[in-house]
């Protein structure tokens, strides 16, 4: 029900990306100049924001999910966890409405667009989904017993963005900051994203195996404490 | 009959934990209006969902076959931020209705709380008073076995009450209420048994009137 407050609200959820991407794009070229990377930059930063905003929305709507719908609870039917997986798939649909939104944009302005690998582009904005709402399960059961946690989580999310291959690619760092960087699970989805999205990028970065470790430990422990913890967060 | 084994319920506060059942164990028969007693703040309503399986005990289990209703009262249960008419085709949905059938108790619900305009405006605009008559007027529209209601014949003019509690009476030919009130009137007009809570423990009166002369024995005890 993210629309129904006002009007306004329809209005921000695309013109902030949208925002987002032009402040991007005026600071990259005032310190770096333009058209020196081998890839469409104002894309590139298209692409990557999404993906991370889909992520941040889903984690941060997941954790305040059960506090907003605890009325729900009173109807049998209603688990905790369902609210969760209601607000991941809204942010999935509105993840892809932006990035029709911003197709639109593109074609209408003849930006290069191609996509070198479409299906493992589309499975990395999946996974990333997913990804997030293991994240999302595990501190929402988190924060519903130690609010601190989440509030130490937003803090996180504002720094992590700049660790995270949201604006740069790997390639572009130097050897040991890569090394320290590729510790964070995001980068490997950010890389897996941009890398098989453009023609001139790839993955060689990306390592499947540490995501799908992330991915798993993550759902398996957020569902595991879910599921012992059930009871006692519907009675709150 | 509803089986409660060893139930423990508490709200931990600040000056440690303050019970509404201690270690209670207990069979409430079936077929049966119950009315639960209690001074303010032992613990009725969380009793009520207890029993209608929407809120857990600390420790010890409860057990029944029935169907409950959603805890008919004041505030909780609505979307805030989608309109009556939403939130009642989401409660439907909740219970499986088919479109067809949905159509009609929207109708049916629009007609018995009298909301006109509301109906359509967001439940975030409406008094506690008109959320009750939509939450009540809802609930007719499904069968349960047991009906839970926290203090909602309160609700709406004296005209209004009337009709709310002449559709009770005819929905309770067919179902049971779980009914907490502090309306001695009411209690006795509707329930056949009662329960009467105090400091933790729960006390069951197969007649009415003798768990409203407890509770008043226990009343008394605490103004002195």
């Amino acid at each position: 029900m993210r629309f129904s407050v006002s009007r306004s609200g329809l209005f921000w959820t695309f013109f902030e990306p949208f925002m987002q991407v032009m402040v991007m794009v005026l600071i990259k070229v005032l310190l770096f100049g333009g058209n020196n990377t081998l890839f469409d930059f104002s894309v590139f930063l298209a692409l990557n924001f999404t993906a991370y905003n889909m992520f941040k929305n889903i984690l941060t709507k997941s954790m305040g999910s059960f506090k907003a719908n605890k009325g729900l609870f009173v109807y049998k039917q209603v688990k905790p966890i369902d609210t969760i997986i209601a607000r991941t798939l809204v942010e999935l649909f509105l993840t892809g409405v932006i990035i029709l939104f911003f197709l639109l944009i593109g074609l209408f302005f003849h930006y290069d667009m191609a996509v070198q690998n479409l299906p493992l582009v589309t499975l990395g904005f999946l996974w990333l989904a997913l990804f997030g709402l293991a994240l999302g399960i595990f501190m929402a059961v988190g924060n519903t017993f130690y609010p601190s946690l989440g509030r130490t989580l937003n803090i996180i999310m504002t720094f992590i963005m700049f660790g995270s291959a949201v604006f740069y690619t790997l390639e572009m760092l130097p050897q040991n900051i890569q090394a320290i960087l590729l510790y964070n699970p995001l980068v490997h989805f950010m890389e897996m994203i941009h890398g098989n999205y453009f023609l001139t990028l790839s993955d060689s970065f990306v390592d499947y195996d540490y995501m799908v470790l992330w991915t798993l430990s993550l759902l398996y422990l957020g569902l595991f404490l879910y599921r012992h913890l059930e009871e006692r967060i519907i009675s709150l | 009959m509803i089986t409660l084994e060893n139930v423990t319920k508490y709200f931990p506060t600040k000056k440690g934990r303050r019970y509404i059942l201690k270690e209670m164990s207990c069979t409430i028969p079936s077929g049966v209006n119950i009315g639960i007693l209690g001074r303010n703040g032992a613990g009725k309503s969380t009793l009520m969902r207890m029993l209608g399986h929407i809120e857990f005990p600390n420790s010890g289990r409860i057990y029944s076959e029935y169907t409950f209703s959603w805890p008919l009262g004041l505030g909780g249960g609505f979307v805030g931020k989608m309109t009556g008419r939403a939130n009642v085709k989401f409660v439907c949905r909740l219970y499986g209705r088919s479109a067809l059938e949905i159509e009609e108790i929207i109708a049916y619900v629009k007609d018995f709380s009298e909301l006109g305009d509301y109906f359509e405006m967001p439940i975030e605009t409406y008094s506690s008073g008109m959320k009750g008559r939509l939450s009540f007027g809802l609930s007719l529209a499904f069968d349960f076995d047991y009906m839970l209601i926290d203090e909602t014949l309160s609700v709406g003019d004296a005209r209004f009450k009337k009709k709310s509690k002449e559709a009770l009476m005819k929905k309770i030919e067919n179902c049971h209420v779980l009914l907490v009130s502090h309306d001695m009137g009411t209690l006795r007009d509707i329930c056949d048994a009662g329960i009467v809570l105090n400091e933790g423990k729960m006390y069951y009166f197969s007649e009415i009137n003798d768990a409203i002369a407890e509770y008043e024995k226990i009343n008394k005890k605490g103004q002195s």
